[in-house]
């Protein structure tokens, strides 16, 4: 009875704000599910090839720069235990699917004891094709990527490798038993043709260990590793896994972590939603306490409202999540090439447990949304409930008991974002921003009190047009506790959205500062992009020699990397020209230091310049040393300076090329920087490099401003989902104004009638209601500024520092914030069009026979 | 089937019949009338011809008196067309090894194998080129001083093994004209053979994953070719037999798919180490006996009579255990191989080995 009174009949008589609120949940439940799902399918094959590529191996022994086949040997006498399968594996540019694809160059002849599937010649002859995939350029394909690229046994497939193209001989197709959709990207080749395509001589990039028996896994490695040479490692394959999904997941943490700030937008919007038809039937709740309706009956009732707009909102946003997945994976898919480049996307899969994360997300959501409102309603007195609620300003109790909370809110937000993270991730710090956040609950009563007072309208506004002003304050200030509600709902929402665009904003202005300084190169030569805009897999190095007799070795930058460890943990090793980029380069060095000077120091010293989250990571400076372990051995460098880094959040190192290749060997390159003389023609000596490798390599010549201008596309893309947070802060202000004006103009359709009665003429009844909406669209969007602009400071300064490693300048984007107002305050005006057309409709006289 | 199932067939399959291939072997050296084999350095591998194998076979006893056969073999196949050149890719696989190790329990009736296969070009598969020296991942069989040979090979998963020192008691013996031993029609469709037909041998031997000290008799074969066999051979059956009077008796009878005899011929090894070719006309084989295989469904010849009227020889030869089927990567590579006892006009041991009952597997290539 007491839902139906309460709930179903509201909800039936105003379907849409209650569809409004559904649709608010949603939209925050669809950013956070869309967010995992995209970053999820991104790296899905990460997890999922780790395994594949593991196949039932269970132990893998490895090397810094790769495993000398020699090795073979040492182990030899555990064959009889263990099958050693050697491995070989990079990845390639399949033209034809638009995508990277992984080259996994396996011993064919013992392999199926660790990756067994099934082979299908089709018209080939067995013994031929075999032949072709042992002797010849020949390729076994799943049955699905098969299927993708039309190719059947006995085709050719073209592929870049290292940007040279290559045709493979599609020898078999197959079935894979596990993990089908992981093996669509990859292309099954013998050891010796992976040997070959990616220049590697004999070595292996890993040997994988197979059970032939029962076996203690820790015993046995023990005396694997007792007969590996110095340098080796040998760990579970699921090491290495860990160790890419600590990375990629450090990412998708602080990815979601963002899209959950829209959610909070969806709390805000079922608290406010809640708390205003709990104030819309404080009469019928009162009359029904009167009736001897118990509090956990009233309970039950706005328990069951919150739960019912969780879980459709959930849903809803599960499925809206799903599609936003689809269309965001590109840009996710970017992203996550900054950590895992090697990862391979895989398709966006809907499992129940996203169902049910998203059902969690907009129940929680939605109850804890209902905490404050179920207070409100269970104040309800039976028999005051009935009366008006007479204007009464706040108490002096009242201003120090909020005085308390907001020192206490604030140490709060102190203390929090000056912890260290926890397991890369910056909860800590994110806490923090949150008690900022929530300041504007208590924040907001005085906001309105602040605005209630405020007397600027006299001279300057006609007497007409001040008097709706004036009583539109005074409408504001008797309903306070409402219009707080209305205020901090479109505070919090002005204020996430303020927060955002802080970050983001700094983000950018640091982003765009560095490209300028750092990318000075007059062209880019890398790799041709895959549709999905990723350029990896490196160029082969007859590229630096073409390059080199056009335009000078003098003029190149080549770089290379690959994983060295420091302390046991991986790290990128890179090296470049230092030479060239002390005479041309700009990198910025977070002492300050002349990029000219710190190179060249270190090209004299032998020494490493690290990037920022190297440094921070390993709490090394300019002056320290650190120990390298590499293909050569236990190395030990000096750091002669850090420099700024915004490309990813792995530690890295760079080396002389020199040194570089002392360490390691030469497996060709990742791209090329060149730096032309200052009167170069650079658009000629573009289109003379362009033309010296047109047709031999899949490579593509960037102008300096274009890979500048990739770096920042990247950038927008990732951060798009900044520009629909805008959006909806407006969306979320406007319906927070809508639902709590309207129930103000219905508590006060008496003073309305009266001053209807009095004379009041049309528009001063639409002034006052417009008035109020404005007044509490200017409080909101006042407190929500204040307090976006301080908790976008704790995430620039705090959370991207303790996520990527990044120190970023603290740039407020004032002019995007000035947006951000002036589309809050608008949308606050034409949401109090809709309860100020209510208003009008009333018949006063009608109104003031009811009142009595 | 799985892909290295089929590697395993053709490997083994070819190894074994060299079938079909025998008309694609252009570019592979064949043996030809003019061999002349020298040793030690014959003893190794001879990677210009395609197709190779040093195989064991023995019966040996425990100190209880327990008896076992026992038979391990290293097969060698080229891959393509022709042997490596020079210039070839350095990495790529040109030869692939294989080996078969099978220890039959005789009290049991009980037949255990295990099988390796690796590329060349790795330190887990080699073949020396100057003498007997032959790596396969954990398992080696290399020539010592005084011609003993040692056999190291183990497989804890199926709990058999053997670490063998076969001492020889008698000369290499080379069979057919000087080694040469013809298989089919043509000159090329030949093989390089010789043996220790008698070796003494001492060591351990596992049996269900348990130790025992072991000693008996054994006999070598190694033989090497290309193109050995003519286009219609299917299968064949061999025989290498320890007679107790101190002679030792080759004999092999190939036979098309029709089960006619293709090509047959032997040796007699005479107490001094001699010996005596013998051709299709020396001796008959009369099988006596049948088994069909629970595994394969293969029907083998079980039991025979052999007879050489000129040596006055009559030998009954039965199997000492009827399941001695090896099943290896697939069951359409299934032969049997197994220790025999010999009756008649003089006793003896030995091994037979059975091949292409099993389905026509070269077909399948």
């Amino acid at each position: 009875m007491i839902l139906r009174a309460l709930w179903l009949r509201p909800t039936v008589s105003r379907p849409l704000r209650f569809l409004a609120t559904v649709a608010g949940v949603a939209i925050g439940v669809a950013a956070v599910v869309s967010t995992l799902l995209a970053s999820r399918a991104a790296v899905a094959s990460l997890g999922a090839d780790v395994e594949v590529v593991a196949g039932q191996a269970a132990l893998e022994v490895r090397r810094p720069g790769g495993v000398d086949p020699a090795v073979l040997g040492d182990l030899r006498e555990l064959a009889g235990e263990a099958l050693i399968a050697p491995v070989v594996e990079d990845v390639a540019h399949v033209p034809a699917l638009g995508d990277l694809a992984r080259v996994l160059g396996v011993d064919v002849l013992v392999d199926d004891g660790v990756r067994a599937v099934e082979l299908d010649f089709g018209e080939r002859d067995p013994q031929e094709a075999l032949d072709a995939w042992l002797l010849g350029r020949g390729v076994a394909l799943s049955r699905g990527l098969a299927a993708e690229l039309g190719a059947a046994p006995g085709d050719a497939l073209e592929v870049l490798v290292r940007a040279r193209p290559v045709a493979l001989d599609v020898v078999a197709v197959f079935a894979p038993e596990r993990f089908a959709s992981a093996w669509d990207r990859v292309l099954l080749v013998d050891l010796s043709t992976a040997q070959e395509l990616f220049a590697r001589g004999p070595r292996l990039d890993r040997l994988e260990l197979r059970p032939r028996t029962a076996w203690d896994p820790d015993a046995f490695a023990a005396r694997v590793a007792e007969r590996l040479p110095d340098g080796y490692r040998v760990a579970p394959a699921s090491a290495r896994r860990a160790e890419g999904e600590r990375l990629v997941r450090a990412l998708e943490f602080n990815l979601t972590a963002l899209s959950g700030v829209s959610l909070l937008v969806g709390v805000v919007l079922v608290a406010t939603t809640l708390a205003t038809s709990i104030v819309q039937r404080r009469r019928a709740i009162a009359l029904l306490r009167s009736l001897g309706a118990s509090r956990a009956q009233l309970a039950r009732a706005v328990l069951v409202e919150a739960a019912a707009i969780g879980t459709l909102g959930g849903l809803a946003g599960v499925a809206a999540g799903w599609g936003g997945a689809r269309a965001a994976l590109a840009g996710v898919r970017t992203t996550v090439a900054t950590v895992a480049p090697e990862a391979l996307a895989g398709d966006v899969r809907l499992e129940p447990r996203w169902l049910l994360l998203g059902l969690a997300c907009g129940l929680l959501a939605s109850l804890a949304a209902a905490l404050l409102p179920l207070r409100e309603a269970l104040r309800v007195p039976p028999v005051q409930g009935l009366r008006q609620q007479l204007a009464a300003g706040p108490a002096r109790r009242e201003h120090a008991r909020r005085a308390l909370l907001l020192a206490a809110l604030a140490a709060g937000a102190v203390l929090f974002a000056r912890l260290p993270p926890l397991e890369d991730r910056p909860i800590w710090a994110l806490l923090s921003s949150l008690l900022v956040l929530s300041t504007l609950l208590v924040l907001s009563a005085p906001l309105i009190d602040l605005v209630a007072r405020l007397h600027p309208v006299h001279g300057a506004l006609g007497g007409r047009i001040a008097t709706s002003v004036r009583v539109a304050q005074a409408a504001v200030s008797a309903g306070r506790r409402r219009a707080a509600w209305a205020a901090a709902a479109v505070g919090v929402a002005v204020g996430l959205a303020v927060a955002m665009a802080t970050m983001v904003g700094s983000f950018r202005t640091t982003v765009v500062e560095w490209t300028e300084q750092a990318m000075r190169s007059d062209l880019f030569v890398r790799p041709l992009p895959t549709s999905t805009g990723v350029a990896a897999g490196g160029i082969d190095g007859e590229v630096v020699a073409i390059a080199g007799e056009l335009f000078g070795p003098e003029a190149l930058d080549p770089f290379r990397a690959t994983t060295a460890y420091v302390d046991d943990r991986p790290v990128a090793l890179a090296g470049a020209a230092f030479g060239t980029v002390s005479g041309r380069g700009g990198v910025p060095f977070l002492d300050g230091r002349p990029s000219h000077e710190v190179f060249a120091e270190a090209a004299r010293t032998g020494g490493a310049v690290v990037n920022e989250p190297f440094a921070r990571r390993f709490g090394v400076g300019p002056g320290d040393s650190f120990e390298l372990e590499t293909a050569a051995g236990r190395v030990r460098r000096d750091v002669v300076g850090v420099y700024r880094d915004y490309s990813g959040h792995t530690g890295r190192v760079v080396l002389d090329r020199e040194d570089y290749l002392g360490l390691f060997p030469d497996d060709g390159i990742l791209s090329l920087a060149v730096y032309l003389p200052d009167a170069a023609d650079v658009a000629a000596a573009r289109a003379q490099l362009a033309a010296a490798l047109a047709g031999r390599f899949a490579v593509e010549v960037l102008s300096n401003r274009e890979i500048r201008g990739e770096v920042l596309a990247v950038f927008e893309r990732t951060f798009a989902v900044t520009v629909a947070l805008q959006l909806l802060a407006a969306a979320v202000a406007g319906l927070a104004v809508i639902t709590v004006l309207g129930a103000l103009v219905r508590e006060r359709r008496g003073e309305l009638a009266v001053l209807r009665t009095l004379g009041g003429s049309a528009g001063q009844v639409l002034g006052v209601v417009l008035g109020q909406a404005l007044l509490l669209g200017a409080a909101g969007a006042l407190g929500g500024l204040l307090v976006g602009l301080v908790m976008g400071y704790v995430l620039v300064v705090v959370v991207n520092l303790q996520s990527f490693g990044w120190t970023l300048q603290f740039v407020p984007p004032w002019g995007s914030l000035a947006a951000t107002v002036g589309l809050v305050v608008p949308a606050c005006l034409l949401a109090g069009l809709v309860p100020a057309m209510a208003a009008l409709r009333q018949t006063p006289l009608e109104e003031l026979r009811e009142l009595g | 089937m799985s892909w290295a199932d089929a590697l395993r067939t053709a490997l083994v399959v070819s190894a074994a019949l060299a079938g079909p291939a025998a008309a694609q072997d252009g570019g592979w050296r064949r043996v030809g009338r003019d061999l002349a084999l020298t040793f030690p350095a014959d003893h190794g591998a001879h990677p210009a011809h395609r197709t190779e194998w040093w195989y064991v076979t023995g019966q040996v006893e425990d100190a209880a008196g327990r008896p076992f056969g026992f038979q391990f073999t290293i097969f060698r196949r080229g891959l393509g067309d022709a042997p490596p050149a020079a210039d070839d890719a350095p990495r790529r696989p040109r030869h692939v090894f294989a080996g078969h190790l099978a220890v039959a329990d005789v009290r049991a009736g009980r037949t255990v194998h295990a099988e390796r296969l690796r590329r060349s070009g790795s330190p887990l598969a080699s073949a020396a080129r100057d003498d007997l020296d032959l790596v396969l991942e954990d398992w080696t069989f290399a020539r010592g001083p005084d011609d003993v040979l040692a056999i190291s090979a183990r497989d804890p998963a199926r709990g058999i093994g053997l670490e063998l020192e076969l001492r020889p008691q008698k000369p290499l013996a080379l069979h057919g004209d000087g080694g040469y031993s013809a298989k089919g029609g043509e000159e090329g469709n030949a093989s390089a053979y010789a043996s220790w037909t008698r070796l003494a041998t001492t060591g351990r031997l596992w049996s269900e994953g348990r130790a025992h000290d072991v000693r008996g008799a054994a006999w070598f074969d190694h033989e090497f070719g290309s193109s050995v066999l003519g286009d219609d051979a299917v299968g064949w059956d061999w025989f290498g037999l320890q007679l107790d009077d101190g002679r030792e008796l080759m004999l092999f009878e190939l036979r098309d798919a029709d089960g006619r005899p293709t090509k047959a011929a032997g040796s007699l090894v005479q107490r001094d180490g001699t010996v005596r070719a013998l051709a299709r006309d020396d001796f008959t084989v009369e099988a006596t006996g049948r088994w069909r295989s629970p595994h394969t469904g293969a029907d083998y010849p079980a039991g025979w009579v052999l007879t050489l009227p000129e040596e006055g020889l009559r030998l009954e030869v039965t199997p000492r255990l009827a399941d001695a089927e090896l099943v290896t990567g697939s069951t359409d590579t299934a032969y049997w191989e197994g220790p025999v006892e010999l009756s008649g006009t003089v006793r003896g041991r030995g091994y037979a080995e059975l091949t292409g009952y099993a389905g026509a597997m070269t077909r399948r290539f």
